[in-house]
């Protein structure tokens, strides 16, 4: 004979096989694959492209030859590796034709000839000019009695930070930008409480099920289990790309890999369960998934837009007023704070606030749902318009 | 008991449901007629609390039906409903979860009543490549896997082939014979009159008759008589009787209300010999007929069984 179930354990059975259900789904295994490749061929191709970058090959004739202490101090303020080699004009031609030099400085006074096979690369390009203009500039000034060591010093800028400059901005943006993308991941198995409602729904199992349990208890189990394959998904995909990473001596800040983390796990739950509210609330106005996608279209972009603000303004200007401004704002900020935290311009009483107000938003649009929810969960047929959920009582 | 008490439900201007009122008692297999909108599964939406009803209550052994009740009681509901992509033993297993079975109890009783309903071979197979037939053979085991203390059948035969009818007939006599009341919709009469030991038939959202198939006879205030034997024509002059066929040696008469039936036996037998005479027994089909057309006309309103 049956026996009183609790609340929360028919929450827990409904949680249950929505996790497993989707876990055992071949998309899921499908989408982990694809994101770790992205992951990795993106890894590998800045990988790849800044190994071309570190260092570049010259030829000098003869006649550029002097150019070589010139060369090499620029190449050094620059911060480029500039392998100098002295050859004759013909085979540093063919030299180049076979890939073997990056680049040929040749010719003579006014007609210096900077030879590449395709192109010659930007960084090789500006430390050659600057070097042949500051060999010109110099003969010049000597020429008019200047001495140019002392026209060097009176025109020297120093560059100085209030803040003090921070050696691992590079780390962190990176981190950021990683955090950033796994989270809208991770944010978008929102999409699947639409879907699973909707299933619910045209497959009329959803009156078989509330003539069992109640629609709040079948909201939160499906909320429930859905938010534990995102946060798997999270958790694996971010693992992975922190052991690879320092393994690869790619990244060396584990403590703050770390601390972008839990800050990623901790706004992955606040914006799956505002999200996933909403994808309950519209999922349930439908009836069947070929009307969900129109419907569920402004919460995607909702999600998405604070993804392009972040990716956009943040790396070129971390304190970017606008941004700063969205991180507090429900709906934006679970995006954006995480970002903000692990480029280091959010203390932790920002992020606190942040994730106050989200909590406080979570709680009203979760009431708001769970009633469109109740309301509409049984009515098939036309679309029930958000103003009749909200108000009706079946 | 299950007792449903004075339900009404309105939705918008229509009034679905207006005082809707019977019950049936445990081992009783209660037969819920009427035609398509006349309210049968809005009744049984509101019993199983997937609706709630605007007046009215649902009680069962005395008390308001809770959702601790509800979750005892077996439901079919009208619209079939299945997780498409599920398997059938995971699916059941899962709903009988969810009414409170145990993981062992859940997975004896799967087994139990797959085979019962002849789709045990198929318990490793998604509900949508199954034929619409064993869907529903699955349907009735999700009814009936947790065990329930109440059966609420929406159209349970609609789509069976005559096996399933036998077998599904079968099982909800088995669950009546062991106390639990079985309440089921459907327009197949025939079949209601068969298996059923009460009716109750609904028409524009109010019960307008409800009993067993010899009470709601016995309502037909006259009496209608199919005498073989004598020559035709024979009661043509008989006060109290109408005439409402004949044929070479039978009449089919009409009684009204007060004339003695062995006076019309005397005259018949002194027409000519009498092979038989007997009391016209009208099909269910011939009782609902009359019954909703009268409708218009409410008869007895206290669905209480005596």
């Amino acid at each position: 004979m049956s026996e009183a179930l609790s609340s929360n354990q028919a929450i827990l059975l409904v949680a249950r096989r929505e996790f497993v259900t989707q876990v055992r789904s071949r998309s899921f295994v499908i989408g982990l694959v694809v994101t770790l490749a992205l992951f990795g061929v993106g890894g590998g191709i800045g990988y790849f492209v800044a190994a071309q970058n570190s260092t570049s090959s010259l030829g000098l004739t003869a006649d550029t030859a002097s150019f070589r202490p010139a060369l090499e101090a620029t190449a050094a303020t620059l911060d480029t590796e500039l392998l100098i080699t002295e050859v004759d004009d013909q085979s540093g031609r063919a030299q180049v034709d076979d890939d073997e030099l990056d680049a040929l400085l040749t010719g003579g006074p006014g007609a210096y000839e900077l030879l590449g096979r395709d192109a010659v690369d930007p960084t090789v390009q500006s430390v050659v000019s600057t070097a042949v203009q500051q060999q010109a500039l110099a003969t010049a000034l000597a020429g008019a009695g200047v001495d140019p060591a002392q026209l060097a010093a009176q025109s020297q800028v120093a560059v100085t930070t209030i803040e003090p400059s921070d050696p691992d901005s590079g780390q962190q943006l990176a981190l950021a930008l990683v955090a950033t993308i796994l989270l809208f991941f991770s944010l978008n198995y929102a999409s699947l409480v639409a879907t699973g409602v909707v299933e619910e729904k045209q497959s009329r199992v959803v009156e078989l099920l509330l003539a069992t349990i109640t629609p709040r208890q079948l909201l939160a189990g499906k909320v429930l289990g859905l938010s534990v394959v995102g946060l798997l998904n999270l958790v694996v995909l971010g693992g992975i790309s922190v052991v690879v990473a320092s393994a690869t001596g790619v990244l060396t800040l584990p403590a703050a890999a770390f601390g972008t983390f839990a800050m990623a796990i901790l706004w992955y739950l606040l914006g799956f369960f505002l999200f996933a509210a909403l994808y309950a609330a519209v999922g349930s106005t439908v009836s069947r998934q070929e009307e969900l996608q129109s419907v569920i279209t402004p919460i995607v972009f909702i999600l998405i837009i604070p993804l392009i603000l972040t990716l956009n303004l943040l790396p070129s200007d971390p304190r970017n007023e606008l941004a700063a401004v969205l991180s507090f704002i429900p709906f934006f900020s679970q995006t954006v704070m995480p970002a903000r935290y692990a480029l280091g311009v959010a203390p932790l009483w920002e992020v606190a606030v942040a994730a106050l107000i989200a909590v406080i938003a979570i709680v009203v649009v979760v009431r708001l749902a769970a009633r469109i929810y109740q309301n509409s969960i049984l009515r098939t047929g036309a679309r029930v318009t958000l103003r009749e959920a909200l108000r009706t009582r079946s | 008991m299950l007792e449903v008490r004075g339900i009404s439900k309105r939705f918008g201007k229509l009034q679905a449901l207006d005082g809707v009122t019977f019950a049936v008692k445990p081992g009783e297999v209660f037969g819920f007629v009427g035609s398509n909108g006349a309210g049968k599964t809005t009744t049984m939406r509101i019993v199983l609390g997937v609706l709630s009803a605007d007046a009215g209550e649902v009680r069962w052994q005395d008390a308001p039906i809770d959702s601790e009740v509800r979750r005892r009681i077996g439901y079919m509901p009208e619209e079939r409903g299945l997780y498409p992509k599920m398997k059938v033993g995971e699916q059941l297993r899962y709903l009988a979860r969810l009414h409170g079975m145990s993981a062992a109890e859940a997975g004896t009783s799967v087994q139990r009543w797959t085979e019962r309903l002849g789709v045990g071979a198929r318990i490793g197979d998604e509900v949508l490549k199954l034929s619409l037939g064993n869907q529903q053979r699955v349907q009735l085991c999700a009814a009936l896997v947790h065990d329930p203390e109440v059966l609420v059948l929406d159209e349970p035969f609609s789509g069976l082939d005559p096996t399933a009818v036998e077998v599904m007939s079968g099982v909800l006599r088995d669950k009546a014979d062991a106390g639990v009341p079985v309440i089921f919709s459907s327009h197949q009469l025939e079949l209601v009159e068969r298996i059923c030991d009460r009716i109750g038939i609904i028409a524009g959202g109010r019960m307008v008759a409800v009993g067993s198939v010899d009470e709601l006879r016995s309502r037909e205030a006259a009496a209608v008589l199919d005498v073989e034997g004598p020559p035709a024509g024979w009661a043509a002059d008989l006060s109290g009787v109408e005439v409402l066929a004949s044929g070479d040696t039978h009449t089919r008469l009409r009684l009204a209300p007060d004339t003695d039936d062995q006076a019309v036996l005397v005259a018949a037998m002194a027409a000519g010999p009498v092979h038989d005479f007997r009391r016209w027994r009208p099909p269910l089909t011939e009782l609902y007929r009359d019954v909703v057309q009268d409708a218009a006309v409410p008869v007895d309103h206290s669905g209480v069984p005596v």
